[in-house]
């Protein structure tokens, strides 16, 4: 959509990308924005289209924190996103050994 | 601030309300049988939908909704915190993790935080966690919808359900 961003500098998605790099010093970082899946969705309607993402974030602050603990690094990263209409994040978080098996 | 008070009185009566248990869910097909323990909780009424039942709000209690949230996770062994209801989930994450929680025959507790825009924050602050749902079990705070699946996954899940569901195959 053309539209989307227009009023955006940086898409979202970039600067979840560049907080999540920064914070979590990520070796493997992909970002996808659904929000196209979750257009109908009560919460979302009013808002700027950029509110759902699926997160895959590698990195070595995982080593040794629980699920619900990594989720929180990932969410404090985001949080002025998450402030800012950010409605969803789906989060796949490993460390760099979890995934070389 | 108006508005803030009066939202404050509105929700007061949230307390007087248990949470929702799984006997909201008793749409033919699914499987309630064992939620169904529950079913004194709520008024039975088969054709009175919960989303268009009047929510009771007005009930005076005196308790915040910390204390509201506090009491429904010490309360009910599996209690989400989602957007819709368990049979009506509003959103897909809130969908998948009543998916999950289903398979294990627990009874599901749930309150919709999409109707109360002040239950919402209050949770997101007890949890501290910005996302919806939110699971708790035996008073411990799960995370959200990856997780559950997640613990699904590797098993972790049944053996956090384990005596609930004991529990509910031996009453």
């Amino acid at each position: 959509m053309a539209s989307r961003g227009a009023n955006v500098v940086l898409s979202r998605a970039n600067r979840m990308k560049t907080k999540l790099q920064s914070a979590l010093s990520a070796s493997s970082l992909e970002i996808e924005d659904v929000s196209h899946q979750h257009a109908g969705h009560a919460a979302v309607k009013g808002s700027a289209g950029e509110t759902h993402f699926n997160v895959k974030i590698v990195s070595p602050k995982f080593e040794g924190q629980s699920l619900v603990k990594r989720h929180r690094m990932v969410y404090d990263a985001l949080a002025e996103e998450l402030q800012s209409g950010l409605h969803a994040i789906s989060i796949v978080a490993k460390t760099p050994q979890e995934t070389g098996a | 601030m108006m508005a803030k008070s009066l939202s404050n009185l509105l929700f007061k009566g949230l307390a007087g309300l248990p949470a929702t248990r799984t006997s909201r869910i008793m749409v033919p097909g699914l499987n309630y049988q064992h939620g169904m323990r529950y079913s004194t909780t709520v008024p039975n009424e088969p054709d009175t939908h919960d989303d268009f039942k009047p929510t009771n709000k007005l009930e005076s209690s005196g308790l915040s909704l910390k204390d509201v949230v506090e009491q429904d996770v010490r309360q009910n062994p599996v209690m989400i915190y989602m957007k819709g209801v368990p049979d009506v989930p509003q959103c897909g994450f809130s969908a998948l993790a009543v998916r999950v929680l289903k398979l294990y025959n627990v009874p599901l507790s749930a309150r919709n935080i999409l109707e109360d825009a002040e239950l919402k924050s209050a949770v997101k602050s007890f949890s501290n966690w910005p996302t919806f749902p939110q699971i708790f079990i035996k008073g411990e705070f799960i995370g959200g919808s990856d997780i559950i699946l997640n613990l699904h996954q590797s098993g972790e899940l049944k053996e956090k359900l384990n005596d609930i569901a004991a529990n509910q195959k031996t009453e």
